[in-house]
């Protein structure tokens, strides 16, 4: 029974091959249903056979040893499923992961534990990058340039398609199209250290006049605070030296070995997927990286007393 | 072993030999042209990747073909007069043997013409 309620359970949501959310998810898909349901009924039939050869009376089982049962059961018929399998799998192949005109390009980095973000300039809209979360228009195909900056890590948005490895000095290409609005899960595909199964994003696909407007307000520069407690979460930021590490555009942080935290309160969680996006879990993260995450390159900043926390988390969520 | 003996294992082989000759080709020739970004570049109208896998699928399956004729000839042979069973169990094996090699390199070369070159 709980097996049952498992295995129903991957069939939907937002990081599922089992439900396809754009064309290429769903030829992989139709490909492992014709596999997987073929493979199961022959399971079968061979066990049924086994069994009967075994239990059956000798003259009702004899025919099984006949030289037609074995031709065609045994040559021919293997023949003809894998000469029928082998081009429908080159076809989907073929048809899957095909750069279109007209695709939007998302440059994506890996790095032990998160996801470098970059959307690079296209017509008069200016390059702006992000991190930890990939928005996408419905309807227009995307093309992923993947790479790594420092162990191999593998690019997988189950939902949307097949993984694509992340090899550092190499740069490999995802491409897909998104056909309905929502909010996927991409993750690590391939172990990169401790923290790997702690390496998640969310992918947001949104209306293209919605996407349009998100990428106008990614490209703007941090809004100024308007509280004197953002104010004051600002001035921590600029003294906690978090600026070595991090990106504010419009502030005197320009550290790059971190994420951009430009519009980090815009974003839906932190820590790559960890935690739902407020001041507590910005505030916990901040004091407790090494204890959440450990091995992340962050360290943990517990010497910010109660009160800085929250005005520093709160100026990081304000960073819409 | 005598010569006989030596045919009929040679025999048996001959395809299989043939698929991995054509396996040999196949790569090298894909490897080398894709790397050195001849991908583009035709022979005779087709692309140099796809012309390099024809020629080298259909002359595997030329001589497989022949060894699966020569071999089909010895099992009918073989059929029509009393022979040992070591010399029976031989002939049957190089038929089957040179007909599966037949399939798998078809199979071997039919992605070429589904999928890019240089994928």
């Amino acid at each position: 029974m709980l097996s049952c309620a498992l295995a129903l359970a991957s069939c939907s949501g937002v990081q599922s091959a089992l439900d396809p959310a754009g064309g290429d998810a769903l030829r992989i898909y139709w490909l492992a249903v014709i596999m997987t349901v073929g493979a199961t009924l022959i399971f079968f039939a061979v066990t049924g056979l086994l069994l009967y050869a075994i239990f059956a009376p000798p003259e009702r089982r004899a025919w099984l040893g006949g030289r037609n049962t074995i031709v065609y059961g045994g040559l021919a018929f293997p023949i003809v499923v894998l000469s029928m399998l082998l081009p429908y799998g080159l076809i989907v192949m073929r048809d899957t992961d095909v750069r279109m005109p007209g695709a939007l390009p998302i440059e994506v980095v890996g790095e032990q534990y998160w996801w470098r973000v970059r959307y690079p300039g296209e017509d008069e809209r200016p390059a702006f990058s992000t991190a930890n979360e990939i928005v996408i228009p419905v309807g227009r195909p995307i093309a992923v340039s993947v790479t790594a900056a420092d162990v191999i890590h593998s690019f997988w948005i189950p939902n949307f398609g097949g993984k694509i490895d992340m090899i550092p000095g190499r740069v490999n290409s995802l491409n897909f199209t998104a056909e309905r609005p929502g909010i996927y899960r991409g993750v690590c595909a391939e172990f990169c250290g401790d923290q790997h199964a702690r390496m998640a994003f969310d992918v947001v696909a949104l209306e293209p006049s919605a996407f349009e407007a998100w990428r106008t307000n990614q490209a703007k520069p941090a809004p100024e605070p308007d509280l004197p407690q953002l104010v004051r979460g600002r001035e921590l930021f600029r003294t906690g030296g978090c600026g070595s590490c991090h990106v504010v555009r419009g502030t005197e942080a320009n550290g790059l070995f971190g994420p951009d935290l430009t519009h980090v309160g815009s974003r839906r969680t932190i820590g790559a997927g960890q935690f739902p996006n407020n001041v507590g879990t910005l505030a916990g993260w901040i004091a407790n990286t090494q204890h959440i995450k450990p091995g992340v390159r962050m360290p943990s900043y517990g010497s910010f007393t109660g009160e800085d926390l929250r005005a520093l988390a709160g100026y990081l969520e304000s960073l819409k | 072993m005598t010569a006989l003996r030596t045919g009929q294992v040679l025999l048996m082989l001959a395809g299989l030999i043939a698929w991995a000759l054509q396996f040999l080709l196949i790569y090298g020739a894909t490897s080398t042209l894709c790397g050195r970004e001849w991908a583009d570049a035709t022979f005779l109208g087709l692309g140099v990747v796809q012309a390099s896998i024809l020629i080298a699928t259909v002359t595997a399956l030329a001589a497989t073909a022949a060894a699966f004729a020569w071999s089909l000839r010895g099992y009918r042979s073989a059929e029509a007069r009393p022979v040992s069973a070591a010399d029976r169990f031989m002939v049957q094996s190089a038929a089957l043997v040179n007909g599966f090699s037949l399939i798998v390199i078809l199979w071997q070369g039919i992605p070429a013409f589904i999928l890019p070159a240089c994928a």
